[in-house]
């Protein structure tokens, strides 16, 4: 179900009105065939684009525009990058639907430029974590309460420190990379490939598993059995 | 009722709070609405958001709701309470200490000091301590049907419980799985009667009572759980995955680190007044010690704290933390102003 309910629609259209800060580009990767989810994904961020007018809707074909794609580390679809002023490296992978829809909206709302919600401390605690490009990956389903809380931690740390950049991935739509990583239960993150850990952590344990990925420190590494 | 003059005192860094709320569950949530609306300075300070009833995929006993997923009721009782001037913090508290009548809270990234306490702290999934419950936890040994459940479309899983809240796992994973044995050691399923009728119409779902699971086993995935007894005349039951829904114990570690008195469950007594043994702490919701543990009771718990909490500290003159001249002050507990000889 991707129609999104006239109540949801007021409420949003108060919210991109009171938070949006700067203009936002919601840069949709797509190919008309062999893509379950790619219409169903068109038609929700088309909605959405339509709520604000700082949100613009840019669509480019998967195959035909591969050298778009490849500029924006797009290697999968459908495939959505929020960019704001500047781009904070936040894609979404698979449709943004269920409890997802939340994390697209806060996405957009912190890629504007909008108060990241961090207190000092955590802003400071990152940015001494942070040594060098950290790439968090989020795997996700629709239907968990709780994965939008992981994503939109992962999209604070994006927003508020240049070398880190955010995927979010719906899990469902791309079965071999929950093999790849053995994925079972979700949330699921992997950061720089090499730490992971399952479910929702606390802000400063956040940190210090991108503290570890950032020093190349295996630690953390789900035991494979 | 505000308290400058203990603000005064303290560091740049540290505020003075008159209540600090520890858990950000509907417990948490509705106590920090209400001393909002005290007008105590209030910090409420919980991870997740919500509480573990944000995890619940329906909802249909909180007064004013038919039928509301837990993440939509959390996410209304937060908003509301944010309609109140309270600080909440999504974080968790690490330590807790209490000096001269005030109490220092520890996150991982700042120290809070408030006058009064309330321990909203709930409870969490109680783990199955058989061999390969460990093992496989997170990898097809799980807590969260609503989170997971898609993970084990068209596969057999196995719910391990025999609770309104084992009924309730059960029936989301029905949705996606081709069956699920809900395994029990009672002779019945203790569900809400509307869930009990929901379980036995489903030809997706089967009971198997006065059993226990003995051990998970596998290879790099789970391939079967051992009964102790047989089932259809084996003792293995070939299922992918395994949901553990055996109740939950209490998250009282910093609570008893103050010294409040628990009983022999772990959870924290209060009376009706929703107060510990200790003056100015209280404690309220899944964590305490009373008998019906609901979003609507521990709401109800938590209220009464607060109100407790605001009488404490408008009968109480006001002393500082830092103040040398505090065994003096009548706030004082009894014990410090009157040492023993």
């Amino acid at each position: 179900m991707t129609e999104v309910p006239s109540e949801l629609k007021d409420t949003l259209l108060e919210r991109f009105d009171r938070d949006l800060k700067n203009p936002v580009r919601l840069i949709y990767f797509t190919q008309e065939l062999e893509c379950n989810f790619c219409a169903a994904t068109h038609e929700l961020i088309d909605t959405v684009a339509g709520l604000s007018k700082k949100i613009s809707l840019e669509v480019y074909d998967f195959i035909k525009d591969k050298g778009k794609a490849d500029e924006l580390g797009i290697d999968k679809i459908p495939a959505i990058a929020v960019v704001g002023e500047e781009d904070y490296g936040i894609r979404f992978f698979g449709i943004p639907s269920g409890y997802e829809f939340q994390t697209l909206v806060e996405a957009i709302v912190l890629a504007s430029g909008s108060d990241n919600g961090l207190p000092p401390e955590a802003i400071s605690a990152l940015n001494k974590a942070v040594t060098k490009p950290v790439e968090i990956q989020v795997f996700v389903i629709p239907t968990c309460p709780v994965c939008p809380l992981v994503g939109t931690m992962g999209l604070q740390f994006a927003t508020v420190n240049k070398k880190v950049s955010i995927k979010i991935v719906e899990i469902a739509e791309f079965p071999h990379l929950a093999v790849k990583y053995e994925v079972i239960g979700t949330p699921k993150t992997v950061i720089n490939e090499t730490i992971t850990f399952e479910g929702l952590v606390p802000p400063g344990q956040f940190i210090n598993h991108i503290q570890q990925a950032s020093q190349g420190s295996p630690t953390g590494i789900s035991p494979t059995i | 009722m505000h308290f400058e003059t203990i603000v005064d005192t303290m560091s740049d860094t540290q505020e003075m709070y008159e209540i600090a709320i520890i858990g950000g569950g509907v417990t948490g949530l509705a106590a920090a609405m209400y001393a909002g609306r005290m007008k105590l300075k209030t910090v409420i300070i919980g991870f997740p958001p919500g509480g573990v009833i944000a995890t619940t995929d329906w909802i249909e006993n909180y007064p004013g709701f038919i039928s509301i997923s837990g993440k939509e009721l959390t996410d209304k009782i937060t908003a509301h309470a944010k309609e109140y001037n309270i600080e909440l913090v999504m974080d968790t508290v690490t330590d807790i200490s209490q000096q001269n009548g005030c109490f220092t809270l520890q996150t991982a990234f700042k120290q809070y000091s408030a006058r009064t306490i309330l321990f909203a702290t709930g409870s969490q999934h109680r783990k199955l301590e058989v061999p390969g419950a460990d093992t496989y936890e997170g990898k097809g040994v799980q807590f969260c049907a609503l989170c997971d459940g898609p993970m084990f479309a068209q596969k057999t899983v196995a719910v391990v419980g025999g609770s309104d809240s084992s009924a309730k796992e059960a029936l989301i994973l029905a949705q996606w799985v081709d069956h699920v044995y809900l395994i029990m050691r009672g002779d019945r399923l203790k569900a809400e009667p509307v869930n009990l009728d929901r379980v036995e119409a489903s030809d997706k779902i089967t009971i198997i009572p006065n059993t226990n699971v003995t051990h998970i086993e596998g290879t790099n995935r789970i391939e079967k759980v051992l009964l102790d007894k047989p089932y259809q005349g084996k003792t293995d039951l070939a299922v992918q995955g395994v949901f553990i829904a055996i109740g939950s114990y209490p998250l009282s570690d910093l609570a008893k680190k103050l010294g409040v008195e628990t009983n022999e469950k772990g959870e924290i007594c209060i009376n009706r007044r929703s107060e510990t043994n200790l003056q100015g702490v209280y404690a309220a919701g899944d964590v305490t010690d009373t008998e019906f543990k609901q979003a609507i009771t521990g709401a109800g718990e938590g209220v009464m704290a607060v109100f407790q909490a605001y009488k404490y500290l408008g009968g109480q003159p006001v002393c500082t933390c830092v103040d040398t001249d505090y065994l003096d002050c009548p706030a004082a507990p009894e014990n410090l102003r009157n040492p023993p000889d």
